[in-house]
């Protein structure tokens, strides 16, 4: 049932631009087909940064984009990837990761993590840090990421 | 019961023979080590620190930066690990993280950043001429990368881990994500 009322959400969203409607779409589509699982953070100092990590799955049958992270937990949150490449780390951020239908992406430790950068609060083991991440689809998935000793 | 004499010894010859042979180090060997090259910082008591003369010791050394959020921790946590499996024998082996980046970091935020950790790890850094004599000295690289002025960079820095063994010779490098486990059980040989 899920792809039909993508289908039918897609339509509605046509209908609505073709017939030039000041009616918005709601700007956020539940999607049940997404869903996060083993989030974790590192422990870290107030003001301090830190790594959120999960493994994300797409159970649906369309292929979806993560765009955004979000958390009230620090002042910036993004996306990015650690490569090794000739000896050396480097960082590189990461705009767009799309979720492949019926597949899963893991954010782990040297590879790709989102980065939450000037923490409002300390991050001490046993706390929970929230995040928001926001799809091409529309859709938006809660992280609830226990946080772990350094 | 004849028989139960000889199988204990041939056990035994075999458990004998696997120790001597032991397991590979998981860490790449350095051919023809030579002495790790010194290098001293002023820690934050304004104690001199020489990151790889220790002789007597196994000097494991880590050159990153305090907000580096994945790999830097990432390494730090599995040396805590190992350090953790090591017990006792862990008051042989100093750990040493290096920070390379001189803009953003003190002494006193690398040497808290290092002990979230476990506190006898140290956390060094220097100033930027320092840190340029430390680089060409071992012959490794790390720049920033990004915005530097709007304070909104990263640092690209080394990835392994480099241990100096007991004579002060740089031996082996260490991959990242290396287990605790297992860079334990290779620095127990080195003690």
């Amino acid at each position: 049932m899920r792809i039909w009322r993508r289908i039918f959400a897609s339509c509605c969203s046509v209908a609505v631009v073709a017939c030039g409607s000041d009616v918005e779409q709601s700007p956020e589509i539940p999607d049940t087909s997404l869903s996060v699982r083993s989030a974790w953070a590192r422990a870290a100092d107030s003001g301090a940064m830190t790594a959120l990590y999960f493994t994300l799955a797409n159970d649906g049958t369309l292929a979806d984009t993560l765009l955004e992270v979000r958390s009230d937990d620090a002042a910036l949150s993004d996306m990015h990837v650690s490569t090794q490449r000739d000896g050396m780390m480097r960082m590189s951020p990461v705009t767009a990761l799309p979720i492949p239908a019926t597949d899963s992406v893991s954010f782990r430790p040297l590879g790709a993590h989102v980065m939450l950068t000037g923490l409002v609060r300390p991050l001490v083991p046993g706390d929970t840090v929230t995040a928001t991440l926001r799809f091409v689809s529309g859709a938006s998935v809660t992280v609830r990421a226990g946080v772990r000793a350094p | 019961m004849t028989m139960r004499f000889p199988i204990v010894v041939l056990t035994g010859l075999l458990a004998s023979l696997l120790t001597a042979c032991g397991e590979p180090m998981k860490g790449v060997e350095i051919r023809d080590a030579e002495p790790a090259a010194p290098f001293v910082f002023t820690a934050h008591d304004g104690a001199r620190i020489d990151i790889a003369a220790e002789k007597g010791k196994v000097v494991l050394v880590y050159f990153g930066y305090t907000h580096c959020p994945d790999v830097c921790p990432t390494t730090l946590s599995d040396w805590a690990r190992a350090k953790r499996a090591l017990g006792k024998d862990a008051a042989g082996v100093r750990w040493v993280f290096v920070s390379m980046d001189p803009d953003r970091d003190t002494p006193e935020l690398t040497l808290r950043y290092a002990r979230q950790f476990d506190s006898a790890f140290v956390g060094v850094t220097g100033t930027t001429e320092e840190l340029e004599a430390l680089k060409r000295a071992w012959g490794i690289a790390a720049y920033p990368e990004g915005d530097t002025r709007a304070n909104d960079y990263t640092v690209a820095h080394p990835a392994h881990t480099f241990v100096v063994d007991r004579d002060g010779k740089l031996r082996y490098l260490y991959e990242p994500g290396v287990s605790g486990e297992d860079l334990a059980k290779d620095l127990r040989k080195l003690l």
